[in-house]
């Protein structure tokens, strides 16, 4: 690899960006300081938004006779099973198989006290009949998110408030794209890369359209506690699920969350980033109506529609790279798959000539093309 | 009961066996005193050095428990002269006797624990485990035991303050279990579980059987160190994972819970899958966990089969195929075929009590083996 900057530029750097916003305010005194505030002046800015609490985090205060919570689970299996039946061979369609592991996923959110061995019981004993449990959500409630689950096509994450994503639980709601499973991929590229180099475990990354903040997140517990990610986003939601995240993770000394379009909020780090990652909206405006029901109906548009081609966006993050990473610095762009990587690496390659280096295309488990990754020249 | 026969039968120290002890003693002391020598002399290159440093930190805990048998032995010599010599003073007879005692006492327990450190070990003695059951013959009311059994090392586990993790369960259509496996992690998991390899066997009348017949099924326990990617070398090019895919670009056009991952290792042909976790990566780190135990597993038998081909096989060595417990139901009573031992509380047992008076007794047996052919080796 590359690597030219010697390494006491690299640390007068660091305490000269010490706090981490001076350096955006006082390196562009010619411009307005930008409108994004650092992570405290966000949250006051959106108090009127408040994270919904995924069920897990609730306080367990509905105590239920068990016999009514056995009802319910009869009725959400015999719904989940019911389902294959109603829609066959469609391409969106729900499989039973999947609706009954999230319906015990729900349970497990829902019910304190090793929920599945109370739900197992194969016999009813009396002194069950007259037994309780505490539920950290009502019967009512339950039974309507599980139709939502099914009759709406809400996605369970929603449902739930949560995605299990790496090792980590975030909590999600409308508004916030759910991390896909693919994407888990680029904290193990980010990973490999910082195990090999220290110099990236010191620098300053780029987390841009944040969402969920899982990406940051996952960054930031890789890099170690040197490093440093700046979590962007447009959307008002996913500034605050984001922060919260962060703050569940204790990470607000690592992660700064910013409210605004890809690199508005990085006005004065122009050069200053080791590395960027981003999870742009990339599907061709085209797809949008024929998505799944859970993702076409629930999530949010602007995550999702990269325009015409579905590389407005990733064409907007190359240029950004290009001015905000430093000498050696390193990219990964998730895309739509293979032509959509290929349009980017050449992209890169002739209308950003010279700027990058050892641009590569990475498949995901699925074998499809999914990421662009690289270096600044 | 099963007290009195462990302590009956802790490890005597014949005079024959000190004997031979002796003479193993007597050349850790001279080998320490060769490689003492050797780093002290400038010539030797940086390897020999090295080489040598490594071996004596090796002998330095068993040189610790000499130098503390030699000095006790040699209180005990002038003990012995002071107890001559005073046969008039009655208060300095008493007083030497009384400490004689103590320090003949002191001489047996570094003797215990020196011969102990002497034994042949299983380095893998000390790590995490997986547990794996799987239902055999008897369909399925052999899933309900397997399910019975899978349950009775989660409770015997928490009762020792490990932790149980549960890896993959794939049931059966009564809910029992068609296979189950779990990651233990405590101190000594290994050591102590690894006796529990094996075929299980029940007699009891199922559930299911509306006649009232005692059916006789079986169950299959495999507990494997767990190892690292390291301890197997495990690279990147041997595997191949698959993801669930759902058949569509994947990415943001796809939102699914599944997460199930399937590894393959190409060299073996070995596949795990799993499923039950809620995020892929998850289901990919114990995909892994239980492919490297497998791969450490085989590794392992392939020494142990190249070095045992004089000795028959030792308990615990691997032998998957042979049942090693009956759980009678209708008699209340659990036998361990290979100790010989009855256990008359079947309840106990399947609540995770009292399991040690099992997995104690075949842990000394297998000190005796390991004595016994120390000292027809030496």
């Amino acid at each position: 690899m590359i690597r030219i900057f010697p390494s006491f530029r690299f640390t007068s750097l660091l305490s000269a960006a010490k706090p981490f916003c001076s350096v955006a305010c006082s390196s562009s005194p010619a411009r307005e300081p930008p409108p994004n505030l650092p992570y405290p002046e966000v949250k006051s800015i959106t108090v009127s938004k408040t994270p919904k609490t995924p069920l897990f985090l609730r306080t367990p205060s509905h105590v239920t006779p068990l016999s009514e919570v056995w009802k319910w689970h009869d009725w959400a299996k015999d719904l989940a099973s019911s389902v294959e039946s109603s829609s066959t061979k469609s391409n969106d369609s729900l499989e039973s198989v999947t609706l009954l592991r999230e319906l015990k996923w729900l349970i497990e959110d829902t019910i304190v006290d090793d929920p599945l061995s109370i739900l197992h019981k194969k016999e009813i004993e009396d002194d069950d009949k007259k037994k309780s449990v505490k539920l950290r959500a009502s019967l009512e409630e339950l039974y309507d998110l599980w139709k939502q689950r099914i009759e709406n096509r809400r996605p369970f994450q929603y449902v739930v408030g949560c995605e299990h994503w790496r090792d980590l639980v975030l909590c999600v709601e409308e508004g916030v794209l759910i991390p896909r499973p693919e994407t888990e991929l680029i904290v193990d590229m980010v990973e490999e890369l910082v195990s090999r180099d220290d110099w990236f475990k010191k620098g300053i990354w780029a987390d841009l359209g944040t969402g969920s903040g899982a990406i940051a997140i996952g960054v930031a517990k890789v890099l170690g506690s040197r490093g440093k990610v700046v979590a962007t986003d447009l959307s008002p939601v996913a500034i605050v699920v984001a922060s919260h995240n962060v703050q569940r993770y204790s990470l607000e000394g690592m992660i700064e969350v910013r409210e605004g379009s890809w690199f508005e909020p990085l006005k004065g780090l122009e050069g200053k980033l080791v590395g960027i990652v981003s999870n742009p909206p990339y599907i061709p405006s085209d797809d949008i109506p024929g998505l799944q029901a859970e993702v076409g109906r629930h999530e949010p548009k602007l995550a999702l529609d990269g325009g015409i081609d579905g590389t407005d966006s990733l064409i907007h993050l190359c240029h950004g790279a290009s001015r905000m990473l430093k000498r050696g610095g390193f990219f990964i762009f998730e895309t739509n798959g293979e032509k959509q990587s290929k349009m980017i690496v050449d992209y890169m390659t002739n209308d950003l000539k010279h700027c990058f280096s050892d641009l590569k295309i990475v498949s995901d488990f699925a074998g499809i093309d999914r990421f662009v990754t690289g270096f600044r020249r | 009961m099963i007290r009195l026969y462990t302590t009956e039968m802790e490890p005597q120290l014949s005079p024959d066996l000190i004997k031979i002890m002796n003479q193993r003693l007597s050349a850790i002391e001279h080998r320490n005193t060769v490689l003492q020598k050797l780093i002290n002399q400038p010539e030797y290159s940086q390897e020999e050095f090295s080489r040598a440093n490594k071996e004596l930190r090796k002998l330095r805990d068993s040189m610790e428990l000499i130098n503390d048998l030699r000095a006790i032995q040699k209180e005990i010599d002038e003990l012995k002269s002071l107890v001559s010599e005073s046969a008039d003073d009655k208060d300095m007879l008493d007083m030497a006797l009384s400490e004689l005692d103590e320090a003949v006492e002191e001489e047996k327990r570094l003797q215990t624990l020196l011969l102990k450190s002497l034994l042949p070990k299983d380095e893998a003695d000390e790590r995490d485990c997986i547990l794996e059951v799987r239902a055999g013959t008897g369909g399925e009311e052999a899933s309900l035991f397997a399910m019975d059994i899978f349950r009775m090392y989660e409770r015997y586990s928490q009762k020792k303050g490990w932790k149980f993790e549960i890896v993959d369960i794939t049931e059966s259509d009564m809910k029992g279990y068609k296979e189950a496996s779990a990651a233990i992690c405590g101190a000594n998991v290994y050591g102590k579980l690894k006796f529990e390899s094996g075929i299980h066997r029940v007699q009891r009348i199922p559930i299911t059987e509306k006649s009232g017949r005692i059916h006789t099924s079986a169950v299959s326990v495999a507990i494997l160190p767990q190892a690292d990617e390291v301890d197997v070398q495990l690279r990147n090019e041997d595997l191949r994972i698959d993801t669930y895919r759902s058949g569509g670009c994947g990415g943001q056009h796809a939102n699914t819970t599944n997460s199930a991952v399937r590894i393959i290792h190409h060299p073996t042909g070995i596949m795990v899958s799993i499923q039950d976790e809620r995020s892929q990566h998850m289901n990919k780190a114990k995909a892994l966990k239980v492919l490297c135990a497998k791969l450490y597993e085989i590794e392992r038998l392939r020494i142990q089969n190249s070095r045992s081909k004089l000795r028959s096989d030792q308990i615990g060595s691997g032998d998957r195929s042979g049942r090693i417990r009956t759980y009678n139901f209708p008699q209340g009573r659990v036998t361990d075929h290979r100790v010989g031992i009855t256990h008359h509380n079947i309840e106990d047992i399947m609540q995770g009590e009292n399991l040690d008076s099992f997995i104690d007794a075949l842990l000394l047996r297998q000190e005796m083996d390991a004595i016994a052919s120390f000292s027809s080796t030496s």
